[in-house]
C-alpha cells in the first residue's frame, strides 16, 4: 500500500482529504504544521507528500525547499496545495514558487476530489 | 458757517406745553418736526413713512405705559430709528427705557441748554449709527460683485483645497495660499516656471497636458480617474480641468487638490481588512468543500439520492463562497498592482518566454497554439520584474480564454521607436466595438453567447492598466468580432 503524507494545519481539511486518499486505497500519515511535517517525511518515508503552501511558522515552500536540498529525501514527489483560486495572476505566481522549490506538482484549493484523486495516481501509478 | 444737516424728529407727548418747547427749540436749529399725542398716533406716522423718522423724542408719562410698548415695537420691527425718552425725574422708568433699547433721557425741566447737550448727541450717535450702516451695506455690496480682483484673490484664498493655475506652457500663473505652504510655492520663485519643477507628477503633468489640449470629447475620459500627489505625509487627490476664456479657448489649466490622506488611510484599512477576512474565510470553507466532498462522493458512508442531491448543492455554494473570497482578494490585488514594488533593469526577451512557456499547458488543453517572435536588440527596461510577469499572463491568458480551439495566439516583442512594443494577438471571438472602451474597466466582462462558458472575475485587464500605469505604459486594442484581437502594450524605455 502507498503510503501519502498529507501537511496542512487546517484539522478538517486533513481529515476529509484522509478520508478521500484511504477510500482510494492509499495509507495516509498527516501532519499538521511544516516542521512536524519534515519530521514525519524522514520518520514515515512516504511515497508522496501533499503540502499545503499557507502554514505558520515554516510555510510549504520553505518545507519543500528543505526536502529537495536532501539528498536522501529529494526523490519524493511533493504537490504543494496552493491556497489560491483560478486566477493566472496568482497561479502564475505559485507556478513561478514552485519551479524555484522544485515541487513536482501544484494543485490549487479549493481542490476537487476528482483532481487530486487524479494526480495522486498519476504520481503513485494507481494504488497498489 | 457749516451747515448741519437737519434730522427729522417725532415727539410723542401728551402735554401740550412740553411738546411745544420741543417743536420750537427744534425748528430753531432747523430740523424737521412731527408730533403725536399718542403711541397710535406715532405709529401711524412711522408706518406710513418710515424715512421721514430718524428720531422720537418720546415721554415716559403717556397713558398706561404707552411709552414702553413704543419702544419695545419699533426695536422688534428693526426701525433705524433712535429714541430718546423724557420723563419728570428720569428715574427706574428711564432706565428701564434705556435697558429696552432706548439711547437717553431728558427730564421734562429742561433748560434750553441741557435740552442741546442731550439732543445733540442723540444727533450724533444716530447719524453715526446710519454711517455704519451705509457702510456694512456697501462691504456687503462689493462681495457680491465678483470682479474685484480683491475679492477674487480672497475667495480663491478661502479654499480648503489647494489651486494652482497653469498656463498653456504649464507655467504656474497663480496659486492659492494652501498650494503655497503645500508646496513652498512663492511669488518669486514659482511664478513663471513650469509646474513640474515644484510638483513632481508626472501622472498630474500629463492630465495638465490633456487638460490643455482638451477638446470636450476627451472630458468624459478624464472623469472617471484622478491623479493622486503625495506631498509630505499627505495624499492629495488631483482634478483638472481646463481654463477657457470668454471665446471658449483654453488657455490653461486650473488643478485642485483635494486632501484625501483620511480617506486614503480608510482604504486601506478597509482592504486590509477584507484581506485578513478573506485568508481567513479561504482555509475553512477548502475544508468545508473536502468534506461536504467526501461525503458526497459517499466516502462516509452510502447516501440516499435525497442526500446525494442536497449535498451536491451544498458543494456549488461552498464553491460558490470560495470564488466571491477569491474576487475581494482580487480586488485587493489591483490595488497592488499599481504600485511598483521594486524597479530594477529588466531584460524582457529573457522574461516573455519564460511567461509563455508558463502558460503553454493551458494553451495546450484549450488546443490554442502559442508563438513568439522576439525582435533582436531590444533595450533593457527598468521596471517591476512581478509586475511586468503579471502584465505578460494576464494579456496572454486572456488571449487563450477567448481563443476557440484550433486557433492562434501570437506573441511579438519589439522596438517602436523610442518604446518597446510587445503585441499579443489572438485569432479569437473578438470584442463588439460598442465595449471595447470598457474592457479594462474594473468587473466589465463582454456578455454574449461565445462568453458565457468562460470563468473570470473581470479584473486581468485593469490589473493591466494599473501596472501600466504604474510604469508610464500604455496600451491599446484592435479588434474585429470574429475574427481576432490584438492588444498593443508600449512600454517607455529610459
Amino acid at each position: 500500500m502507498k503510503k501519502v503524507l498529507l501537511v496542512d494545519d487546517d484539522v478538517d481539511f486533513c481529515e476529509a482529504t484522509g478520508l478521500l486518499l484511504e477510500s482510494k486505497g492509499y495509507e495516509v500519515v498527516l501532519a499538521y504544521d511544516g516542521k512536524e511535517g519534515l519530521e514525519k517525511v524522514r520518520t514515515e518515508k512516504p511515497d508522496l507528500v501533499i503540502l499545503d503552501v499557507m502554514m505558520p511558522e515554516m510555510n510549504g515552500y520553505d518545507v519543500c525547499v528543505v526536502l529537495k536540498a536532501d539528498p536522501k529525501l529529494k526523490k519524493i514527489p511533493v504537490i504543494l496545495l496552493t491556497g489560491v483560486g483560478q486566477d493566472m495572476f496568482r497561479t502564475h505566481y505559485t507556478q513561478h514558487m514552485g519551479l524555484m522549490t522544485e515541487a513536482d506538482d501544484y494543485i490549487a484549493k479549493p481542490v476537487e476530489t476528482q483532481e487530486l484523486v487524479e494526480r495522486v495516481e498519476d504520481w503513485l501509478g494507481g494504488n497498489s | 458757517m457749516l451747515i448741519k444737516p437737519s434730522t427729522n424728529v417725532l415727539v410723542v407727548e401728551n402735554d401740550i406745553t412740553i411738546m411745544q418747547r420741543c417743536r420750537e427749540l427744534l425748528l430753531q436749529e432747523g430740523h424737521g418736526v412731527r408730533m403725536a399725542e399718542s403711541v397710535e398716533e406715532a405709529l401711524d406716522i412711522i408706518q406710513k413713512q418710515p424715512g421721514d423718522v430718524d428720531i422720537i423724542l418720546l415721554s415716559l408719562e403717556l397713558p398706561g405705559w404707552g411709552g414702553m410698548s413704543l419702544i419695545n415695537i419699533i426695536q422688534k420691527s428693526r426701525h433705524e430709528v433712535l429714541i430718546v425718552t423724557m420723563s419728570t425725574n428720569c428715574g427706574e422708568e428711564a432706565i428701564e427705557a434705556i435697558h429696552a433699547g432706548a439711547y437717553d433721557c431728558i427730564r421734562k425741566s429742561f433748560t434750553k441748554d441741557r435740552f442741546w447737550i442731550k439732543m445733540n448727541r442723540a444727533i450724533d450717535a444716530f447719524r453715526l449709527n446710519r454711517q455704519v450702516r451705509i457702510l456694512r451695506r456697501q462691504r456687503q455690496a462689493t462681495l457680491r460683485e465678483p470682479c474685484r480682483e480683491e475679492n477674487l484673490l480672497a475667495i480663491f484664498n478661502s479654499f480648503a483645497d489647494a489651486l494652482v493655475i497653469t498656463d498653456w506652457k504649464t507655467d504656474i500663473v497663480l496659486f492659492n495660499e494652501n498650494a503655497a505652504s503645500l508646496f513652498g510655492l512663492t511669488e518669486k520663485k514659482s511664478i513663471g516656471h513650469p509646474v513640474s519643477e515644484w510638483i513632481e507628477s508626472d501622472e498630474l503633468l500629463s492630465f495638465i497636458m490633456r487638460a490643455i489640449e482638451s477638446d470636450s470629447s476627451l472630458a468624459p475620459l478624464m472623469a472617471g480617474e484622478e491623479p493622486v500627489v503625495k506631498v509630505q505625509e499627505k495624499v492629495l487627490r488631483v482634478h483638472v480641468d481646463p481654463v477657457k476664456n470668454g471665446t471658449g479657448s483654453v488657455i490653461g489649466a486650473v488643478s485642485l487638490f483635494h486632501d484625501v490622506t483620511k480617506v486614503s488611510a480608510m482604504d486601506k484599512l478597509r482592504a486590509d481588512f477584507l484581506s485578513m477576512v478573506s485568508h481567513e474565510l479561504k482555509a475553512p470553507l477548502s475544508a468545508l468543500l473536502m468534506q461536504v466532498s467526501v461525503i458526497h462522493d459517499g466516502l462516509a458512508g452510502d447516501l440516499t439520492a435525497k442526500q446525494t442531491s442536497l449535498l451536491g448543492k451544498a458543494k456549488e455554494k461552498t464553491k460558490g463562497m470560495i470564488t466571491l473570497v477569491n474576487d475581494i482578494l482580487d480586488y485587493r490585488r489591483i490595488e497592488e498592482g499599481k504600485s511598483i514594488q521594486k524597479i530594477e533593469s529588466l531584460d524582457l526577451t529573457e522574461i516573455l518566454p519564460r511567461t509563455v512557456e508558463l502558460m503553454l499547458l493551458s494553451a495546450e488543453e484549450k488546443g490554442v497554439n502559442i508563438e513568439f517572435e522576439i525582435e533582436e536588440d531590444i533595450p533593457m527596461f527598468s521596471g517591476d520584474s512581478g509586475g511586468m510577469q503579471a502584465l505578460f499572463v494576464n494579456l496572454i491568458s486572456n488571449a487563450i480564454k477567448y481563443t476557440p480551439n484550433g486557433g492562434n495566439v501570437r506573441v511579438t516583442l519589439n522596438k517602436a521607436g523610442k518604446d518597446i512594443e510587445i503585441k499579443v494577438a489572438d485569432t479569437g471571438i473578438g470584442i463588439p466595438p460598442e465595449d471595447i472602451d470598457r474592457v479594462f474597466e474594473r468587473f466589465y466582462r463582454i456578455k454574449t453567447e461565445q462568453t458565457r462558458r468562460v470563468t473570470g472575475s473581470g479584473l486581468g485587464l485593469s490589473i493591466v492598466k494599473g501596472i501600466l500605469d504604474a510604469h508610464n505604459g500604455s496600451v491599446r486594442v484592435e479588434s474585429e468580432v470574429g475574427k481576432g484581437t490584438t492588444f498593443i502594450v508600449s512600454l517607455p524605455v529610459s
